[in-house]
C-alpha cells in the first residue's frame, strides 16, 4: 500500500522478524486477486488478495491485517480473506489489528504480544524500532509531497519524478532502519538543492478520494506520475502518515479538524470511509488556490458514491472544477488518459483567462 | 403542514412507525405511490449512476412527491442496533438527495439511532418541532408510534407448499414487489413457499454469528447470514434464494460468507437492477425449481457427485 510497506519492512527488519514483500502490484497480482475474490467487491480487496497469495507463495506464514468497525467494507476484509485462503489450502496465521473498543483491551494486547513475541530483542529496542519506522514514514512522505509540489516549478524537467523513483529503489535495498533513514535524508538534501524557478505558475491539482486507490499507484494507473509528466504540481493530503495520525486522534475528536470544519456545510455527519475527508479536501483545495481536483475511487465504494453526489454542488458553489475517476479491474489506460488530458486542457484555459482577463 | 413520506428503502419495515408518529402530531402525510416504472425512471434520471437500485428508487419516490408537500421526511438511519450500521449510503442519504434533486422542499433528516432511547427522543423532538412546539404531544406520539411498530408483523402467508425456500436479502428488495418483479408470487405459483427472516426468532440468528471470526457490523449482513445458516443447519428448507441489488457493497461480502457456510444446500443469487425485463428471472427460478424437484425425487437429497 503506497510507500508504507517501506516503514513496516524496516520495523520488522530491526525487530529481527523476517518479512516477505510480495512483488509490487502488477497485472498478474490483479489477475490472481480477481480469480479468488467475489465479483462485486471493491478493487483494494482484489489487489490485496493477489498480494497475499503472492506473498504466501514466497514463504510468508503469518498475515497481519488492519481491521476497522466503520460502515466501510475494509473491516470485513479479514474474515473473507481467512476463509478464502483456508479454502485454497494455504495454512497461514492471521493477526488482525482491530480497535481495542471492539475486541476488548485484553484481546488487543494479546494480539500485539503475538507479533512482538516473535522478536528476541529487548523492549527498548522494540520501541526504538517503532520510532524509527515512524521516522521513515515521515521522511519518505515529506520527500514525496515536496517533490510532487515542486514538480511544477522545476527547471530541468523530470528531476522530481526521478528523485521519487530512485529514492524508492535505494531504500528498499536497506536491511535496517538506520541505513534507510540515512538514504532518505540524502534524498531530502537532494530535493532541497533542486533547481527551481519560482516565477513559474504551474497548474495545481488536488488528488482526493478513497485512500487505497490514491496512494497505491498501480490501482490508479499511476495517475500522479502521468500528471507530473505534464508539469503539474500535485497536492495530496491523504497519506499513510495522515491515516496513522487520524486514527490515533479520533477518540479525542482532534483528528484533522480543518478538513472536518471545511466539510461540515456539505456533509454534517461522518458516514465512514473517506467521504467526509474527500469533501473537506475539495473545499480546502479551492481555498488554497488549487486549479482543480481529481477524485479517485474504486468502483462500488459505498462512501465515495455519497461524496460523488455531493461534489457537483461543491464544484458549483466554489466555481472549482472537479473530475471523478472510477477504478476497476480494467487496465486499459487510453480512456483515462484522454479524460485527464481534457481536464488539464480545461484547467489551463481557465488559468490563462484569469491571468489575462480574456 | 404536509409531510412527504417516500415509500422507498426501509419504509416497508417501519411505515407503521413513521405514519403513526406524524399523524399523532397532527400533520397531514403525503406518501408516494408504490414503486412503478415512472418512479424508477425518475430515480435513475436524478441519481448518480454508481448508486445501487434501492437508492435510485428512493430518489424516484422523493422526486415524485417533492412538489406536493411542505417538508419531506428522509430518514438518516445511522444505526438500528448498537454498534451496527446499515450502509454508508444510508448515513449520507439526505446529502445525496439534497444534491441530486433540484428544488427540494425542507428536509427532515436528523440522525436516527433506533436502539438508543435518548437518541430516539432527541430525534422525535427535532423532527416533531417541524410541526408542533408541544413537547408532551411529541413524547406521546413517539410512544404510541413505538408501540405500533412493536406490534406489527411482517410475515408472509403461512399457506403450505410442497417446497419451501428461504428468501434472503435486504427488506426493501424483498417487500417491494415491483423491484423484485413479483418474485414471491412467482415462487408461490411454482408451488414454492417462502420463509423470510421475520419467521425465525432473532436469538437463533444471533447465535449463528458466533461462528464468525469477527462480528459483522452491518445489520443486514448479520440477519442474512444468521438466518440462512441457521435454516441450513436445521435442514428446514429446500434451498435459499438471495435477492441482491447490483453493486451492493455489503452483499458482496454477505453472499460469500453464506456460501462458505451452507455447503451443499442449493443457493440461487438473483441480482436486480434498473432493467425490467422479466424473462431472465423467470427462467432462473424455473430452473432452480427443477433442480429442487430432482434433488428430492431422483437423488433423494444426495448431491449428484456423492
Amino acid at each position: 500500500m503506497g510507500n508504507s510497506y517501506l516503514a513496516v519492512k524496516s520495523i520488522f527488519d530491526t525487530l529481527g522478524i523476517s518479512v516477505v514483500i510480495p512483488p509490487l502490484n502488477s497485472k498478474k497480482s490483479l489477475d490472481i486477486g480477481c480469480q479468488f475474490s467475489p465479483e462485486e467487491i471493491c478493487l483494494p480487496f482484489k489487489l490485496m488478495m493477489g498480494n497475499l497469495i503472492e506473498g504466501i507463495e514466497k514463504g510468508a506464514d503469518t498475515v497481519i491485517m488492519v481491521g476497522s468497525c466503520g460502515p466501510c467494507r475494509l473491516g470485513q476484509y479479514c474474515e473473507l480473506q481467512m476463509k478464502t485462503l483456508g479454502n485454497l489450502g494455504y495454512n497461514v496465521d492471521f493477526i488482525v489489528i482491530d480497535s481495542p473498543a471492539e475486541i476488548g483491551k485484553k484481546e488487543f494486547m494479546s494480539r500485539i504480544v503475538r507479533i512482538s513475541s516473535q522478536s528476541q530483542k529487548k523492549k527498548k529496542e522494540k520501541l526504538l524500532a517503532l520510532r524509527n519506522g515512524y521516522k521513515i514514514i515521515n521522511l519518505i512522505e515529506e520527500i514525496e509531497t515536496k517533490a510532487k509540489y515542486l514538480n511544477g516549478y522545476e527547471v530541468n524537467k523530470g528531476e522530481c519524478l526521478n528523485i521519487i523513483k530512485e529514492c524508492k529503489l535505494d531504500s528498499i535495498k536497506c536491511t535496517n532502519s538506520k541505513d534507510m533513514i540515512k538514504v532518505l535524508e540524502g534524498y531530502m538534501k537532494k530535493l532541497k538543492e533542486l533547481n527551481i524557478d519560482k516565477q513559474k505558475n504551474p497548474l495545481k491539482i488536488a488528488v482526493i478520494g478513497e485512500i487505497y486507490t490514491i496512494i497505491e499507484p498501480f490501482s490508479n494507473i499511476n495517475i500522479e506520475e502521468k500528471l507530473m509528466k505534464q508539469g503539474v504540481s500535485i497536492i495530496r493530503k491523504i497519506t499513510p502518515r495522515w491515516w496513522i495520525k487520524d486514527t490515533l486522534l479520533k477518540p479525542f475528536k482532534m483528528n484533522s479538524m480543518d478538513i472536518n470544519k471545511a466539510a461540515k456545510k456539505y456533509i454534517p455527519y461522518s458516514i465512514g470511509g473517506f467521504s467526509k475527508e474527500c469533501i473537506g479536501e475539495s473545499v480546502l483545495a479551492s481555498q488554497n488556490k488549487c486549479d482543480g481536483a481529481i477524485q479517485i475511487f474504486p468502483m462500488g465504494c459505498m462512501p465515495e458514491i455519497v461524496s460523488k453526489s455531493i461534489l457537483p454542488t461543491v464544484s458549483r458553489d466554489l466555481n472549482f472544477p472537479i473530475m471523478s475517476l472510477i477504478m476497476d479491474e480494467i487496465t486499459g489506460e487510453a480512456g483515462y488518459i484522454t479524460r485527464i488530458e481534457a481536464f488539464l486542457d480545461l484547467l489551463e484555459r481557465r488559468h490563462k483567462n484569469v491571468l489575462y482577463g480574456n | 403542514m404536509k409531510i412527504g413520506i417516500p415509500k422507498g428503502l426501509l419504509y416497508c419495515r417501519y411505515h407503521n412507525f413513521i405514519e403513526t408518529f406524524f399523524l399523532e402530531l397532527g400533520a397531514e402525510i403525503v406518501t408516494s405511490e408504490d414503486t412503478n416504472k415512472k418512479i424508477l425512471d425518475e430515480g435513475v434520471k436524478c441519481c448518480i449512476d454508481e448508486a445501487c437500485l434501492p437508492i435510485k428508487v428512493f430518489h424516484g419516490h422523493v422526486s415524485s412527491i417533492k412538489n406536493e408537500c411542505d417538508a419531506i421526511f428522509i430518514p438518516r438511519i445511522m444505526q438500528l442496533y448498537d454498534k451496527e450500521y446499515i450502509c454508508p449510503k444510508f448515513c449520507g442519504l439526505p446529502e445525496m438527495i439534497k444534491n441530486d434533486i433540484p428544488n427540494m422542499p425542507q428536509i427532515s433528516s436528523y440522525p436516527i439511532y433506533a436502539w438508543d432511547h435518548k437518541a430516539m427522543y432527541k430525534w422525535a423532538k427535532n423532527t416533531g418541532n417541524l410541526i408542533t412546539r408541544n413537547n408532551i404531544k411529541i413524547d406521546k406520539a413517539l410512544k404510541s408510534a413505538l408501540t405500533v411498530q412493536k406490534n406489527s408483523s411482517y410475515r408472509f402467508n403461512d399457506k403450505k407448499y410442497p417446497y419451501t425456500i428461504a428468501l434472503v436479502g435486504h427488506p426493501y428488495n424483498i417487500y417491494d414487489s415491483f423491484v423484485n418483479m413479483n418474485l414471491i408470487k412467482k415462487l408461490n405459483e411454482l408451488n414454492i413457499g417462502v420463509i423470510t427472516e421475520n419467521d425465525v426468532d432473532s436469538s437463533n440468528i444471533n447465535l449463528q454469528i458466533k461462528n464468525l471470526y469477527k462480528r459483522p457490523f452491518w445489520t443486514f449482513t448479520r440477519n442474512s447470514f444468521g438466518f440462512s445458516t441457521f435454516l441450513a443447519k436445521q435442514n428446514k428448507v429446500n434451498g435459499i434464494i438471495y435477492i441482491s441489488s447490483f453493486g451492493c457493497g455489503t452483499d458482496s461480502i454477505t453472499v460469500e460468507l453464506i456460501k462458505y457456510e451452507i455447503k451443499d444446500l442449493p443457493f440461487l443469487l438473483l441480482k436486480i437492477d434498473e432493467q425490467t425485463g422479466e424473462a431472465g428471472l423467470n427462467t432462473r427460478i424455473e430452473a432452480f425449481k427443477d433442480m429442487l424437484e430432482r434433488r428430492i425425487k431422483i437423488e433423494s437429497y444426495f448431491p449428484s457427485y456423492g
